[in-house]
């Protein structure tokens, strides 16, 4: 037999033993059949949202106007489609190991749980983000072809970190989860009923209650915003301030930074179905964005050391 | 001696039950040690303390002079292991995974290369390291287990009922592969419910049965000292009292049974006792027609031991 470089006494580098876990988890995630169905799924949606205008001119018979700005006013993947990316890419990463009793292999190599755990998160950083780099792509190209130059691609980048940092909140909650349970589908249907829980409840909580503070705080949509430019004294759209909206403030910030975000609540009119609106309160937009990064990243923070303790101290029974 | 695997008082608990209790093992380094129990003796718990998987409740477990720790690295790297049943991402091919596993080592490309190469042709997988792992058989995820326990030329290799889900064939190979690493100065320590595997490549056994140590040493110390070391059937052309007296008042006799014109006698004594038990018969008048000698089995000596303890 060769002499290997065991025998010889030498040690495994840290560094070495990372890119080995980053390998073995990224040829996992690139041939999960759940990620590809949601790789699939989020470049159909792109497709629809590119060419429905199109389709709509086409049946109202209007010409197609260019649009510099189109690329860069639908960016954003979407509460969804963020949600879904960091499910399909992290759900099974732990708890699929323990179910399958592939772990067993895996801590019996002489590489830390620290940096087995570094490993699968650095191959979700680099999975999440070929897939986000892709479909943006595939918008800003489609964008050109379809609607002519666009304006303000250079924030393209910028729109690419805040969906990934949106996808970390979630992503960071399921590993979390599944550290903790070791069971995937428990963990699949927990993440589920707290997304749904947070979009709904945000929803209810920003439009009927005086509570929509609550939601600063919180991962998932957020309360829902108005912008107002600081000289002006009418709205100029609505935004979510969650989490899951991060690139899409980003990119209101850098065009409007000046702007505030007032919320509202509505109410219904005695006796009536109509709805009065009533202005709560309005902060700065800068202070609406750097509130939900900080919050983001101290969601990030804290579930990825939970996931690591859980991890850390797990015992293989079965 | 030196040891490869030294337990002192090791414990482990679930809950109420006590899976490993007080167990006191010692593995001498450059052997094959078989680790013997029925169903839920509690090998696989002891391996998995062994190798770090599980924290003991009790006691220290020891592993090539390291004391083991759950998440210990270090330790691992001279280790070699197998579970029952190894499992691996379905995935990933055989030859992806191997190379992963030899990164982790830290092994060099070229030496990873070639070490791959050949832990795939001792396990007989050549030709098949392209193949996803979830097309294999059980017994070719058996097989890969074996590779993958081989790939860093561990000092000590622990193999978890290494031939399950073999076939014959495949039995006779692994069997084959464990005495060529231990020619090559590698200690193995295999748990197997297949009492005449380790008989046929153990050179020291340690009987365990709800989480103690029944026996434990070199494989005919421990037959001998659990049932006797012999067992002697002689038949005699009539049997009379007189001869069953002059046999069982031989000192080495440590049972004696009657079947027929045959004696069944347990023999208790190192050299070979033939000639003075012969003598005795024939002193009081019997006639010897034939007298065989086996040994006991391991299979018979660890029922008894086993009985023994319930």
């Amino acid at each position: 037999m060769d002499t290997s470089c065991l025998r010889e006494g030498k040690n495994p580098r840290i560094i070495d033993q990372i890119a080995a876990i980053i390998k073995y988890e990224l040829l996992w995630n690139i041939r999960k059949k759940k990620f590809l169905g949601v790789l699939v799924a989020a470049f159909v949606a792109t497709t629809l949202t590119l060419f429905l205008p199109v389709i709509l001119s086409h049946i109202n018979n209007v010409a197609l106007e260019s649009k510099p700005d189109y690329v860069i006013t639908n960016s954003g993947l979407g509460n969804l489609m963020i949600f879904l990316f960091a499910l399909v890419t992290i759900m099974n990463s732990i708890s699929g190991e323990f179910e399958s009793g592939t772990i067993i292999t895996l801590l019996t190599k002489p590489v830390s749980r620290t940096v087995i755990l570094v490993g699968k998160i650095i191959a979700a950083f680099i999975t999440i983000s070929a897939a986000y780099t892709l479909l943006y792509i595939y918008m800003v190209v489609g964008g050109i072809a379809i609607y002519g130059p666009q304006e303000n691609l250079h924030l393209i980048p910028l729109c690419i970190l805040g969906d990934i940092l949106s996808t970390f909140v979630w992503a960071s909650l399921i590993l979390a989860l599944g550290s903790l349970s070791k069971n995937t589908i428990l963990t699949a249907v927990t993440s589920i009923i707290i997304f749904l829980a947070m979009l709904i409840g945000a929803s209810i909580i920003a439009v009927f209650t005086e509570s929509a503070w609550i939601l600063h705080y919180l991962p998932g949509s957020g309360a829902i915003g108005y912008l107002k430019a600081e000289s002006s004294a009418t709205y100029t759209g609505s935004i979510s301030t969650g989490t899951d909206n991060i690139s899409k403030m980003i990119i209101q910030y850098v065009l409007h930074p000046s702007a505030n975000v007032t919320y509202i609540k509505i109410s219904r009119v005695q006796g009536g179905s109509a709805g009065i609106f009533k202005e709560l309160y309005a902060e700065p937009l800068s202070l609406v964005l750097s509130r939900s990064l900080i919050v983001a990243l101290m969601y990030i923070i804290t579930l990825t050391l939970i996931s690591w303790y859980a991890f850390k101290h797990s015992q293989v029974l079965e | 001696m030196s040891l490869a695997i030294e337990t002192i008082d090791l414990t482990k608990r679930y809950g109420a039950l006590v899976a490993v209790n007080k167990l006191n093992l010692r593995v001498e380094k450059r052997t094959i040690h078989g680790f013997l129990g029925p169903n839920g003796a509690g090998k696989t718990t002891t391996i998995k303390i062994l190798v770090g998987l599980l924290k003991p409740d009790g006691g220290r477990a020891i592993v090539l002079g390291e004391e083991v720790r759950v998440d210990d690295p270090r330790a691992r790297l001279k280790i070699g292991y197998m579970p029952e049943l190894p499992r691996f991402p379905k995935h990933l091919k055989a030859w992806e995974i191997l190379d992963i596993y030899g990164r982790m080592y830290g092994m060099p490309t070229q030496e990873r290369k070639s070490r791959i190469n050949r832990v795939l042709e001792i396990v007989g997988l050549k030709g098949r390291e392209n193949s996803f792992i979830g097309e294999y058989s059980k017994g070719m995820q058996q097989r890969l287990g074996i590779a993958q326990a081989l790939l860093s030329e561990p000092e000590l290799i622990i193999l978890d009922e290494p031939t399950l889900g073999l076939d014959p064939v495949g039995m006779v190979n692994v069997r084959e592969i464990i005495r060529e690493v231990m020619r090559e100065g590698s200690t193995v320590f295999l748990s197997s419910h297949l009492l005449s595997e380790v008989e046929q490549i153990c050179s020291h056994v340690s009987v365990i049965h709800r989480g103690v140590c029944l026996a434990s040493g070199p494989l005919k110390n421990v037959i001998g000292k659990i049932a006797g070391s012999a067992i002697l059937e002689i038949e005699v052309t009539e049997i009379s009292s007189g001869i069953l007296e002059a046999v069982k008042s031989l000192p080495f006799i440590s049972n004696l049974q009657v079947d027929g014109n045959k004696m069944i006698i347990e023999v208790n004594a190192d050299g070979d006792i033939r000639p003075d038990i012969s003598q005795a018969i024939t002193k009081s008048g019997g006639v010897i027609v034939s007298m065989n000698m086996r040994m006991r089995s391991l299979e018979e000596a660890f029922m008894q031991l086993i009985m023994k303890s319930r």
